[in-house]
């Protein structure tokens, strides 16, 4: 009896042992969690976190904030813009806030610059050095651009009556610092940010690309050196499209250009001449005639698939100054396809945007020498008009499909006709691939790209500055003025005969500054663009969005398809209400 | 190892069912002590048995064995909360509780009220204390039925009933809906959508292909009624040294769902559990146990209940007759005749671009799925007799494990719809075209999916010894070890539990009682030097009614306890993103995301998650309890009572109130580096009783029990920051709800212009006015406040059975006070593009503003009506009557000279009634299945 019960036991402590194996148990299963000390040894990581503010780039998707401007309504009852623009835009409920986001991003940003001095890049000394710089180059350019985009959502006139910026933070944080930081100035925000391009540029080359001559290497690098082969390795075409110097400088004009315009020239030392030489060095650097230069496809980099296809990795073409990498897919033409073609029809153009196409001779639809004819209002217009925008009678798709957004239309293309209609009698057509067909049981794709920044974006902002800075026909410094930009941009655009209102307004700067303003609006419209640049400029931000209704073949505008319910204060966003809850310091923008 | 396992419980299983009566026969051996009866006096709690009279306070105790004699049901937890104060959906107000099915971690749901001896409810710190941490919130310990000694007892069963529909949503019908729609669009300053010729169209019902209007609750689709049919056997005996018992049974049950492939949806159960009790020798007593389920659920494809919430009346027509297409429309019947799918010969797929699929061709073409659950269950365990060694010293130890397994295996189709185009030749409406949509594609093979698997592994060793001196002092001593894992697809970690266990306990002639019960929880989840810890728990009893200064002769009985202690947990040493809650005191750096440039393919980025807390510790759970038990009037009034009060201190956060925000960021890429650190408090405290009325009257046996739990929960810290007082969560019920409050609706533009601005979006007379909280004279949502609590504060539940001669009815209810709902489901929140409800008849218009109870329709999202308010706040009390059951017992003497020992008749029904307010709002379900009564007819014989 014994016996049995010793061999009982045993079995018993024999389970107990299998029991004690068990992970979880005592100890926990391992993972394969790393410490911030592994860093230095493990370059692929250290890397890792300059990546994950890559992948916060503000610029790396389509926001259509347009919906909440004059330019589009959304169909989407939902969408986070639409909502905001009729009305609910908190402090507490901003669909705007980068504060979180991009600063958080912003702390790995710091915190690179500070681990990529010890990390060991490579076994080759001369090859981890020059790592090192491009590294910390490369992090320096994306904190400029975010804070550009920092002060672009929340950038203000504070409760204290001064432009303000955000706490500047260049040392990365942890739990023990002190977070009651006071928000810099805008003006110290733009320095910093300087200061940050000039990092960049010291330490980037102006564009990556390999090499195969050792007297190529630039001198800073060949002096030590360094051979063809060892820069390639570094600087070569596999690090085409991240930050550069070239990039950084487009950063930089970008913010100046902010800085210098109406909204933020009382609180900041920027001026237009400085703006306008900013962006003429970007331009410099396309060779020593930029209007000819610019890319005749450049406003319609989005419609071949196999152009896109067909582009060498990594190579941009004469509109891309940044871009993102190519994509093959259909989502963007799911979402705004008209819904015959199987799309959701979701980004609706506004009549107002319309109105703005001026007509294929030049002058706005309100001149009377416009030939602009209400009861045919399409006929004759600038291309871009049916290049970038759908109305009534367009074709689209891969069928060449005719869309009927008339009101009295028998599809579900007609205006209101479903939840997928347009609510303006637009649809948008810009941005999508007109070779893909989006019937779920037969859908391709195409490829796409998404510019970080257009050459255009540039071109117009230099003639903005120029213009304010030196008047209509003179470029300063530079050899080209805001009227020669203004030309050929609408020249590539397709305006005809001699573009005789540009010529009847070259030397008035109020109405070339009008037209400047509405160039960008044509050019860079469905971007993301118009949100800011009416605040930018202090324009009118209420204005309701309208549509255009037809019956019958007669055209009657809706004068109010959505409300655009803002108050003077948003101007400027807020800062997350939460924070200023927080902290005594952060004095929250006027208004909110 | 586990595969052999698995074996090993099969051929126990197969032993049990097929080889009852030839169990080992030795001769000299002690019988097995457990004998027949009725009345429960041996309750199983926390590792050990002990007799009722013993129980301390905390503890509830539900005789299964006896209630199913009186009342059929057929969840194993459908008496809990009504037949003992102290449960509703968790114990005493905490968040979960564990389930304990013979000492082993498993699922309610796989255990039948006839499988059921008893059901131990251990509540208070003392009672849960030495099952260790993850039992800290309270335990529900399931003992199954066992075999005794005697002839071979079969017991059959066999119950069918019919489950009713209890109500179904309204909703509007094309031509109300279209009406209203319009109405909604010029509200939002629009033009209407449809033209009254339409609306005409759709309401005369001339042709409802061509102006449909879908009502998805039609008896064209659903049945009236569905069955549900069920047979169980047990059997048990035994002798001196073996006992058995094993069951095995079988029910399937239909659905409402009468259209397509949708008729032959049904679920089905398959079970067999036998255990066997076995003396080996003198001192050694071995217990096997065996369970095997087979669970399958036949659904067709497509999801009716949550479509019929949704689609709306107008938009599609499924079904339409092929006598619409002209006999020499060539092109239309080349389209028609490939599809797949023509519907009894008569009807082709209709379809839209909008709706190419509807949930009606989804019944007759999109295929079908069968969910498998298989449930593999065995346990084992030796009680030794050291006497040896030491009189009454034990060793007992015991092992268990369950495998459990669940798939879906079914084919997913796909299928054309076919729009017609319409003309009207001379007042007849034909078909002039037909547009494909979609492709039928018919995928041959079984998708195998969602398969997953779960092991559960259970282990647990004692020594206990118990002594009884001058049968005055009895003495007991136990020290536990318990261990139990559990593994599932799809997570690397495992759910786990590790303690020791220590009681002792005394008393003085059943009168003077003191315990301690204590464990050393070890939680590998917690930093290292922190994962031990000691949880003491202290109780002291004392039966008033044994001392002689209580000689009143009322109280037959009566005990006072006072119990308290400190449980360390490691269950709420979880996350949302870390279910499993392991490192969490851990700074993480790890791959996250993904970027790429230059055309390439790219690199993971790198992410920081959490910051470092080397001081994480358990969770408290901090509790006193007093508990007051007897009977008096000669067990006329039996009752118990239990008060606590207590808190769970420590609870995990993120302390995100003294960091910047962008320490964490949220959506792509996601990162923080704040620690969790144990701070949350939550106050909790209430009572719980349950009484019982006995009553002879002539023939009659009455008795009537009323039971119930009142409890009060308060958060007592919180990492919060609120600019206004008001805001605060601490000091509220941690279980509120919080909204704006209404001021009814804007009458006119003066008023909205009068009133503070809404910053919902756009605001209109007839949308919901709102009380500005903090003076700002903007509404927004700083101006939320406590509205009330969404759980239940008071549960009761009553119970009374008659019992007359041989017959005998019982009957079951429970009440809910003092909670409140949301009503905010698509039912009641009707915008944009949803399915148009009764609910909006009673909107404001400029006509009706004066009566209207329902805002302003909307065609946008409706941000400023429809968000949390006290405008769509409801009382949740209710009293619902659960089940009524008739049962006829068969005198004995009329069964003389059959087979048969017992055999009764029973007629239950079950869900019956709710009396409510808001009675219409409790028995409609939105966008699933509808609730049901269930009618049930059943027969029970012994042999």
């Amino acid at each position: 009896m014994k016996n049995i019960i010793k061999s009982k036991l045993a079995l018993v402590v024999l389970l107990l042992f299998m029991l004690m194996s068990c992970q979880d148990m005592f100890e926990p299963a391992i993972e394969n969690h790393k410490g911030e000390d592994a860093l230095y040894d493990l370059p692929a990581w250290a890397t890792g976190l300059l990546g994950h503010a890559y992948i916060s780039n503000p610029l790396g998707s389509w926001s259509f904030n347009d919906v909440a401007t004059d330019d589009a309504v959304s169909n989407d009852p939902n969408n986070a813009y639409r909502l905001m623009a009729t009305g609910s835009w908190r402090a507490n409920n901003n669909p705007m806030d980068r504060w979180q986001y991009l600063r958080a991003s912003w702390q790995y940003l710091n915190q690179f610059i500070v681990v990529s001095e010890n990390v060991k890049w490579a076994e080759d000394p001369l090859v981890s050095d020059m790592f090192k710089e491009r590294m910390k180059g490369d992090a320096y350019g994306m904190r400029a651009l975010y804070m550009y985009h920092l002060l672009l959502n929340h950038g203000g006139w504070g409760e204290d009556g001064k432009l303000l910026g955000i706490p500047i933070v260049t040392k990365p944080e942890d739990l023990t610092s002190e977070f009651n930081l006071p928000r810099n100035t805008f003006q110290e925000c733009i320095d910093r940010l300087y200061a940050d391009v000039d990092s960049a540029i010291m330490l980037l080359p102006l564009d990556y690309g390999a090499i195969t001559d050792d007297n190529l290497v630039p001198a800073k690098y060949r002096s030590k050196g360094v051979t063809a082969g060892q820069y390639t390795r570094v600087f070569g075409d596999n690090a085409r499209n991240r930050m550069s110097a070239r990039i950084a400088k487009a950063v930089r004009a970008q913010a100046a250009l902010l800085a210098a315009s109406p909204a933020y020239n009382q609180g900041t030392t920027v001026t237009w001449t400085e703006a306008a030489n900013r962006m003429a060095e970007v331009l410099n650097g396309l060779g020593s005639n930029p209007i000819a230069e610019i890319d005749p496809k450049g406003n319609q980099w989005y419609t071949s698939s196999s152009a896109i296809e067909s582009l060498q990795a990594g190579v941009n073409t004469k509109e891309m100054l940044w871009r993102a990498n190519k994509d093959n897919s259909n989502s963007l033409e799911q979402a705004n396809y008209p819904p015959t073609l199987f799309g959701s029809g979701r980004i609706n153009p506004t009549q107002n945007l319309v109105d703005a196409f001026p007509m294929a001779n030049g002058y706005p639809i309100s001149d009377p020498n416009s030939g602009y004819n209400p009861a045919n209002p399409y006929a004759n217009r600038d291309p871009r008009l049916d290049m970038y925008i759908i109305r009534n009678g367009s074709t689209a798709g891969s069928q060449n499909t005719v869309i009927k957004t008339a009101a009295d239309g028998t599809d579900n293309n007609a205006l209101n006709k479903t939840e997928t209609s347009t609510r303006t009698g637009y649809y948008m057509k810009k941005l999508l691939c007109q070779t893909v067909n989006a019937n779920p049981s037969s859908s391709t794709t195409a490829y796409h790209i998404k510019p970080f920044i257009r050459y255009t974006e540039i071109f117009l902002g230099y003639a903005e500055a120029a213009n304010e800075a030196w008047g209509p026909t003179s470029g300063g410094s530079h050899s080209y003025s805001a009227y020669d930009v203004v030309k050929a941009i609408r020249q590539r655009a397709g305006i005809g005969g001699g573009d005789l209102y540009l010529e009847s307004i070259k030397n008035d700067k109020d109405k070339m500054r009008e037209l400047i303003h509405n160039e960008r609006r044509l050019e860079l419209c469905f971007e993301g663009f118009r949100f800011w640049d009416l605040r930018r400029w202090k324009k009118n931000m209420t204005e309701p969005a309208k549509g255009m209704s037809i019956t019958n073949g007669s055209y009657t505008i809706l004068p109010n398809v959505e409300e655009r319910s803002y108050q003077d204060y948003m101007y400027y966003g807020p800062i997350p209400y939460g924070e200023v809850i927080k902290f005594s310091n952060l004095v929250q923008n006027k208004g909110w | 190892m586990k595969q052999i396992l698995l074996n090993i419980g099969l051929v126990f299983c197969i032993m049990i069912v097929f080889g009852p009566t030839n169990a080992i026969a030795q001769e000299g051996l002690k019988k097995i002590n457990k004998s027949e009866n009725d009345t429960l006096t041996k309750i199983e709690v926390a590792f050990r048995t002990v007799n009722e009279k013993d129980l301390l306070g905390g503890v509830s105790v539900i005789d299964v064995r006896d209630l199913t004699k009186k009342a059929y049901s057929t969840y194993s937890l459908d008496f809990v909360e009504n037949i003992v104060g102290g449960m509703n959906g968790n114990i005493w107000g905490m968040d979960e509780y564990l389930v304990v099915v013979d000492g082993n971690i498993r699922d309610a749901n796989n255990v039948l009220p006839s499988e059921i001896d008893h059901i131990t409810i251990l509540k208070g710190v003392s009672a849960v204390a030495l099952y260790g941490s993850r039992a800290a919130k309270g335990v529900l310990q399931i003992t199954t039925k066992r075999g005794y000694a005697g002839d071979p007892r079969i017991s059959v069963r066999a119950n069918s009933g019919i489950y009713l529909p209890k109500a179904y949503p309204k909703y509007l019908g094309s031509a109300e809906y279209m009406t209203l729609y319009n109405e909604a669009r010029i509200n939002d300053g629009l033009v209407p959508s449809y033209s009254n010729e339409d609306i005409y169209r759709h309401a005369s019902g001339d042709n409802p292909y061509r102006y449909p209007d879908l009502n998805m609750y039609s008896p064209d689709y659903l049945r009236k009624f569905y069955n549900r049919s069920e047979g169980i056997a047990e059997i048990s005996g035994g002798n001196n040294r073996v006992n058995y018992y094993t069951t095995t049974g079988y029910y399937r049950e239909g659905s409402l769902l009468n259209i397509g492939n949708s008729s032959k949806n049904s679920n089905s159960r398959f079970f067999v559990r036998g255990n066997l009790d076995i003396m080996v020798g003198n001192s050694i007593k071995v217990q096997t146990d065996a369970n095997v389920t087979f669970y399958d659920a036949y659904t067709a494809a497509g999801n009716w209940w949550s479509n019929a919430a949704s689609l709306r009346p107008n938009r599609v027509a499924p079904l339409i007759p092929l006598s619409f297409l002209e006999e020499n429309d060539i092109p239309s019947w080349n389209t028609i005749n490939a599809s797949n799918h023509i519907i009894d010969g008569k009807y082709f797929l209709g379809g839209t671009q909008v709706n190419p699929t509807n949930p009606i061709a989804d019944s007759y073409a999109a295929g079908d799925n069968k969910f498998v659950s298989r449930q593999f269950q065995f346990n084992t365990r030796f009680d030794f007799n050291l006497k040896s060694l030491l009189q009454g010293l034990f060793f007992r130890a015991k092992y268990g494990i369950d495998y459990a397994s669940t798939y879906n295996q079914g084919y997913s189709n796909q299928y054309a719809t076919y729009a017609p185009t319409w003309t009207n030749y001379a007042g007849r409406d034909m078909i002039a075209s037909v547009t494909q949509y979609g492709t039928d594609n018919k995928t041959g093979n079984q998708n195998i999916n969602n398969s997953a698997y779960r092991y559960t592994y259970n282990f647990s060793g004692q020594f206990d010894y118990s002594k009884t001196i001058n049968s005055d002092h009895n003495f007991f001593g136990m020290l536990v070890a318990n261990a139990w894992q559990q593994q599932q697809s799809g997570q690397y970690h495992r759910i786990t539990n590790v303690n020791m266990g220590l009681q002792t306990s005394y008393n003085f002639q059943q009168k003077y009682y003191l315990d301690f019960s204590s464990a050393l929880p070890y939680s590998a989840k917690l930093p290292e030097g922190n994962r031990i810890a000691f949880s003491p728990t202290l109780t002291a009893g004392w039966r008033l009614s044994n001392e002689e200064f209580f000689n009143d002769n009322v109280f037959d009985d009566l005990m006072l306890t006072l119990s308290g202690g400190i449980i360390n947990q490691d269950l709420d040493i979880s996350t949302s993103d870390n279910t499993m809650g392991y490192f969490l005191y851990k700074s993480i750096l790890q791959r996250g995301g993904w970027y790429s440039w230059a055309d390439l393919g790219g690199e993971a980025a790198t992410e920081f998650q959490r910051g470092d807390n080397m001081n994480l510790g358990f969770v408290k759970r901090k509790e006193i309890n007093v508990g007051l038990r007897g009977s008096l009037l000669d067990r006329l009034i039996n009752f118990d009572f239990n008060y606590f009060n207590g808190k769970m201190d420590g609870d995990i956060a993120r302390v995100n109130s003294l960091y910047p925000i962008y320490f964490t960021q949220v959506g792509y890429p996601s990162s923080s580096i704040i620690p969790y650190v144990n701070y949350n408090v939550d106050n909790r405290s209430g009572f719980d009783f349950s009484v019982y009325l006995n009553k002879k009257i002539n023939d009659v046996n009455l008795t009537l029990g009323v039971t119930g739990m009142y409890s009060n929960t308060k958060a007592a810290k919180r990492d919060e920051s609120f600019e206004f007082s008001y805001q605060t969560r601490v000091g509220q019920p941690i279980n509120g709800l919080w909204g704006l409050q209404n001021l009814g609706f804007f009458s006119d533009q003066d008023d909205i212009d009068g009133s503070p601005q809404q910053q919902f979006g756009d605001t209109k007379p007839g949308d919901i006015k709102y009380k500005d909280q903090n003076g700002d004279n903007m509404i927004d949502s700083k101006d939320e406040v406590f509205l009330g609590r969404w759980d239940t504060p008071f549960r009761m539940g009553v119970n009374f059975t008659v019992k007359w001669r041989n017959l005998s009815l019982f009957a079951m209810g429970d009440g809910f006070f003092g909670g409140y709902g949301m009503k905010n489901s698509s039912y009641y929140w009707v915008r944009s593009d949803n399915k148009y409800s009764e609910i909006v008849r009673n909107r404001w218009t400029e006509e009706t503003k004066n009566t209207a109870t329902y805002p302003r329709l909307t065609t946008t999202s409706g941000g400023n009506n429809f968000r949390y308010s006290d405008f769509w706040i409801y009382k949740a009390d209710r009293f619902n009557l659960r089940m009524v059951q008739l049962t006829y017992d068969m005198p004995a003497k009329a069964l003389n000279g059959t087979i048969l020992k017992g055999l009764s008749m029973y007629l239950g029904g079950y869900n019956l009634l709710t009396f409510s307010k808001e009675r219409k709002h409790f028995e409609m379900n939105v966008g699933s299945a509808p609730q049901t009564r269930l009618f049930n007819i059943g027969l029970k014989g012994l042999f």
